[in-house]
């Protein structure tokens, strides 16, 4: 690709992403994904780092295909210089060569994180462990769900619902189920088969995690394969909700920070990470996100810990590698396209 | 008088040559190179790969022939309902014609986004609708009406009628009442004189609006993508996905150029047929 070619697609990426205002030399640009997550960014993180640094941080949203597309289409020149990205394409990221190796020697707090946190060559490090599990409305299930095939069940004909494979909980149960009926990373066949009866009887499926709310709230569904941490969130806005890990075994979310190659602000950017993992940080935004912490330091309230992923729900998460991820999505997205969603 | 009008829209086509031609010309390389998931665009290769699989995909055929269907049905209805309208609003009484003019542009005063949100509330299976229906015991379950045809048809023909509108009241505006009225003494019927005087001189004003909606309409994107869903898929949706969630820029160049020389194909085409038409 030429760089003229680069450059007329950055100009478009970024015309997607929506314009960023000219970075001043202490501003520090930060990608994130929208809604209640930016308020915890700003809330626990960005505050922090502002007070410490005297340097400001501007924050640009997206979801993680966007920042991956953008980081590409910057190409060694990218427009921001933190991002907070899905594990997978973050290594997909790293194979293009366009992720800045962290240096844990800039980062104060790398020793308290545990130690599987850590991308490959250090290309990124995980900021927070969150999951797919089973959210149901209690008003409506009487017994908790205890298997992802519990929303088979014909008691929820219609009133379930999963997503479609663009996001991460969708891609995420396919996997889960083809797991259960024998599948491999490598076949896929046993998950599809399982999946097609079961999005074809789905009262939605979901391409944005908080069209659930409002199906949630009129009681339209009473069980969904989602994320314990938004439905921790709706919790505390009065939802009836409650969270069960599948005895399968939850799959396990891990978005990353991670910092695009060619950033002028290397430096600042690694105070900006390091504030992520300082434990004060990691506390704060788990307790307003109900996520898991990657700060060995970290104890969280208990009101927190029945939600998010911790203990036996913890060691029982399958964790998929981000490599065979990032090699498989394309593939079984058009799968998906044309045998699921059809 | 030629060069004049090269002069004129000199300007307009410097601008758009720079700012919309070059970079959509500079995506086209891109629909040439290899890519390999979880590692990238190939640099420096060159293969027919995207477009052989776009040849060869039922899948990609399927969505190609929903989305020119689309266009045509949406140009088809927009035409239907328009013409009246337009007729209204160009022949009406004349305190009508401001009211009238407004209700069409009003629309396009609102964000599309909002718009498309205003049509899931009034067309979603729990939705003003469905809710109406239910609650007259007209039916029991609820009427699909989103991520289907309906949904697309109604959104997108809500979206681009004023466009269709405003081409034809100008058209209609244009027809000369001598012609009209000289067939009128002559004997014709007003059946006739529409269909042989009135429709054929209305046919650029035809042309131009059926052009306008069928490019609209199958470059459309957020309006499928939110009455669409993941289901219901059409080629801007796909170009998208292909681009912004798969990251495979090679499909997604090679899908946008098809579509764009499908629909220079049949704009040329329509051209071609509505000048004989004009003429005859």
């Amino acid at each position: 690709m030429t760089s003229s070619i680069r450059t007329a697609a950055a100009a478009v990426v970024a015309l997607g992403l929506g314009l960023a205002a000219p970075a001043r030399a202490d501003e520090l640009t930060v990608g994130a994904f929208g809604g209640s997550f930016a308020d915890n960014v700003k809330a626990c993180h960005i505050a922090a780092f502002e007070k410490a640094t005297g340097a400001t941080v501007a924050l640009k949203l997206g979801n993680s295909s966007q920042f991956a597309a953008a980081v590409r289409a910057g190409a060694g020149s990218p427009d921001m210089d933190v991002i907070f990205i899905d594990n997978s394409l973050a290594v997909q990221i790293r194979n293009e060569k366009l992720a800045e190796p962290l240096q844990r020697a800039k980062l104060s707090h790398a020793g308290e994180i545990i130690p599987n946190a850590w991308g490959v060559d250090d290309s990124y490090v995980v900021a927070m462990v969150s999951a797919t599990a089973l959210v149901y409305n209690p008003k409506l299930v009487k017994a908790p769900p205890t298997s992802w095939m519990d929303l088979a069940d014909p008691a929820y004909a219609g009133k379930y619902a999963i997503g479609d494979i663009s996001g991460t909980s969708g891609l995420q149960f396919l996997l889960a189920l083809n797991k259960m009926k024998g599948g491999t990373l490598d076949n896929l066949d046993p998950g599809f088969e399982a999946i097609k009866p079961l999005a074809k009887g789905s009262a939605v499926l979901y391409t944005q995690a908080d069209q659930l709310l409002s199906l949630f709230e009129r009681g339209e569904i009473a069980i969904a394969a989602w994320y314990p941490d938004r439905a921790g969130v709706a919790m505390d806005k009065g939802l009836s909700l409650a969270v069960a890990y599948p005895k399968e075994g939850s799959v396990g979310i891990l978005p990353v920070v991670q910092i695009p190659k060619g950033s002028k602000k290397v430096e600042l950017a690694h105070k900006f990470i390091d504030t992520v993992l300082s434990a004060d940080g990691q506390k704060c935004f788990s307790e307003r996100a109900y996520i898991g912490s990657v700060n060995k330091g970290v104890t969280l309230s208990d009101k927190v810990s029945h939600i998010a992923p911790t203990g036996a729900a913890l060691d029982s998460m399958w964790f998929i590698d981000p490599d065979v991820l990032a090699k498989q999505i394309p593939g079984w997205t058009r799968r998906w396209q044309r045998e699921v969603a059809r | 008088m030629k060069r004049h009008g090269i002069a004129l829209a000199g300007p307009l086509a410097l601008v758009l040559a720079v700012f919309f031609l070059a970079p959509a010309l500079l995506t086209l390389p891109t629909g040439f190179r290899e890519y390999v998931p979880g590692q990238g665009i190939t640099a420096g290769s060159w293969t027919l790969d995207a477009y052989r699989d776009i040849v060869s995909d039922d899948f990609y055929r399927e969505v190609l022939w929903r989305t020119l269907g689309l266009g045509l049905a949406v140009t088809a209805i927009c035409l239907l309902l328009g013409y009246p309208l337009a007729w209204m609003i160009a022949r009406g009484p004349a305190q009508l014609r401001m009211p009238l003019l407004l209700l069409v542009i009003f629309p396009m005063m609102l964000n599309l986004v909002v718009r498309s949100f205003g049509w899931i509330a009034l067309l979603a299976n729990r939705g003003l609708i469905n809710n109406l229906l239910t609650d007259l015991g007209l039916i029991a379950a609820p009427v699909k009406m989103m991520f289907n045809l309906t949904g697309m048809l109604v959104g997108l023909v809500h979206i681009y009628l004023p466009f269709m509108v405003l081409m034809l009241v100008a058209a209609i505006q244009n027809v000369p009442r001598d012609v009209e009225a000289a067939a009128m003494t002559l004997g014709s019927t007003r059946r006739h004189v529409f269909l042989a005087i009135t429709l054929p001189l209305t046919a650029p004003g035809i042309l131009a609006g059926s052009i306008l909606v069928f490019v609209l309409t199958i470059s459309a994107l957020v309006t499928p993508r939110m009455l669409g869903g993941p289901t219901y898929r059409v080629m801007a949706t796909l170009i998208y996905d292909e681009y912004m969630q798969m990251l495979d820029w090679p499909t997604g160049s090679a899908l946008a150029f098809v579509l764009t020389a499908i629909a220079l194909a049949i704009i040329w085409a329509a051209n071609r047929v509505a000048r004989r038409w004009a003429v005859t």
